[in-house]
Parts: C-alpha cells; structure tokens; sequence
C-alpha cells in the first residue's frame, strides 16, 4: 500500500517536498509505520536525533482529519498527516 | 456565533475592522480584541520574523472545539467569537492571530479571550520557525499532542 505523509512543522525537515512517499504492509499500525519513519531518517539523515525525536513526538492524523493513535491500522492507500508537538499563536 | 479561518498571508491578512463588524451587537456590553504580534527577541535571540505553518482543517476543527467547550466549561451562552490566524512569514509586528470576543458583561469578555488563546496553544496544530538576525533558523519546540483528541 501507498502512503503519502504529509508534513507540517519542524517535520518539513524531512524533505524538499511538502510530503513523503512510503510503500508499507496492509494492515500496518501506526506504531509501525512510526518505525518505518525513523528507518527513513536513519538512513537519509544519518540518524539524525532531533528528527528522531521529532517522530517519537508527534501524533499523526488521517485523510478525515482525526488525530489516529498507535493502534491505528492503515488498511488502504492514504494521506495521513504528521503532527509533530505544536506551539502557535 | 462564530468566525473561523486561517489567512493565507500570500494572498490576504488579518484586519480588525471585520471582526469588530462580525462580534458588534447592541447585546453585548463588552468586547476584547487580542491579538498576537512578531516580536523582536526570543530567549536572548534577536528574532526578524517567523513562518508559520498550519494544519488548516484541524486548526478550524480545534478553533469550532474550543468555542463548544465555552458553553460547557465557562457556561457563557450569549457571545461572539472571532478567531483568524495567519500561515506563512511574518515581519516584526505583523499580526499572527486575532481573537475577538463579545459578551454581555466584561468579567465573561476577560475569562473568554484568554480562555480561547490559552486552548488554542494546547490544541491547535500551528508551528512557528523563528529567523534570526544571523540569517539561521529555528522551528519552535512545542507540547506533543499525541493521545489528544481534536
């Protein structure tokens, strides 16, 4: 399955892009996809631990706009959003 | 009665006159315009401005949850609420977000304003990156939100 996430904050690090494109698993869980992450990072940012910590810290939400938590099962090609910790106004 | 959006400063910007026009009504005694500005220095760093970035949909969702939570927890029925914030640079005194509120009396006004400013840097997902003097960078640390329901 095809996941588009899309990134928002410090997580806009991550790429050039507004998004990242990962290939995972049917049925992955969030908890496993925030592996799937840092696997990214590690090898793209040689582990970069502000990044790393940066997905340890964020919530993600789905294409519906509901923050999703760990056990959260992605069954279909989606856009799920990254949250990480946030501070405005 | 509420007002909601996230103002793309490429293409638009907040102004006061709307939500005074919005918010006015022979109802209410009081009023509270807040606004948030870019200041000039950030934990002893001279700051020239700051990106902000925005969830859009879940801003708005978390701007229409708070105002929902006012009637519970405040328990003010009778008000009107005016939020917009901006997404993208921002110069020194450029305003980032607007709140005006609306109520029959001025203690109601007071607890209101802050009541929504304080929420919204809980639970609406906006991200400040600050730049600096020396041409470098900074996105903000912030709370996680992970487990939070928006």
């Amino acid at each position: 399955m095809k996941i588009k996430l899309e990134l928002f904050g410090a997580s806009r690090e991550f790429s050039n892009k507004d998004y990242l494109e990962f290939e995972i698993k049917e049925k992955t869980e969030i908890k496993d996809f925030r592996k799937e992450l840092t696997n990214y990072l590690e090898k793209n940012f040689k582990g970069n631990k502000d990044f790393i910590r940066i997905v340890e810290r964020s919530a993600f939400c789905s294409e519906s706009n509901n923050i999703i938590n760990d056990n959260y099962k992605i069954i279909k090609d989606q856009k799920i959003g990254i949250i990480p910790p946030i501070g405005g106004g | 009665m509420l007002h909601t959006r996230i103002v793309d400063i490429k293409d638009d910007k907040i102004l006061i006159d709307k939500a005074e026009k919005f918010i006015s009504s022979t109802k209410f005694g009081a009023s509270i315009f807040f606004t948030g500005t870019v200041r000039n220095v950030n934990e002893n760093k001279k700051v020239t401005g700051i990106t902000y970035d925005t969830h859009d949909e879940l801003v708005i969702k978390s701007f229409e949850e708070i105002y929902q939570e006012v009637g519970k927890n405040l328990k003010i029925a009778d008000k009107a609420v005016f939020i917009e914030h901006t997404k993208g640079y921002l110069s020194l005194g450029d305003i980032s977000i607007l709140i005006a509120v609306a109520c029959k009396h001025r203690d109601q006004a007071y607890v209101l304003s802050r009541y929504i400013i304080e929420e919204i840097k809980k639970k609406s997902p906006i991200w400040k990156k600050e730049h600096y003097e020396d041409k470098t960078t900074e996105w903000l640390k912030g709370k996680s939100i992970i487990n939070e329901k928006i």
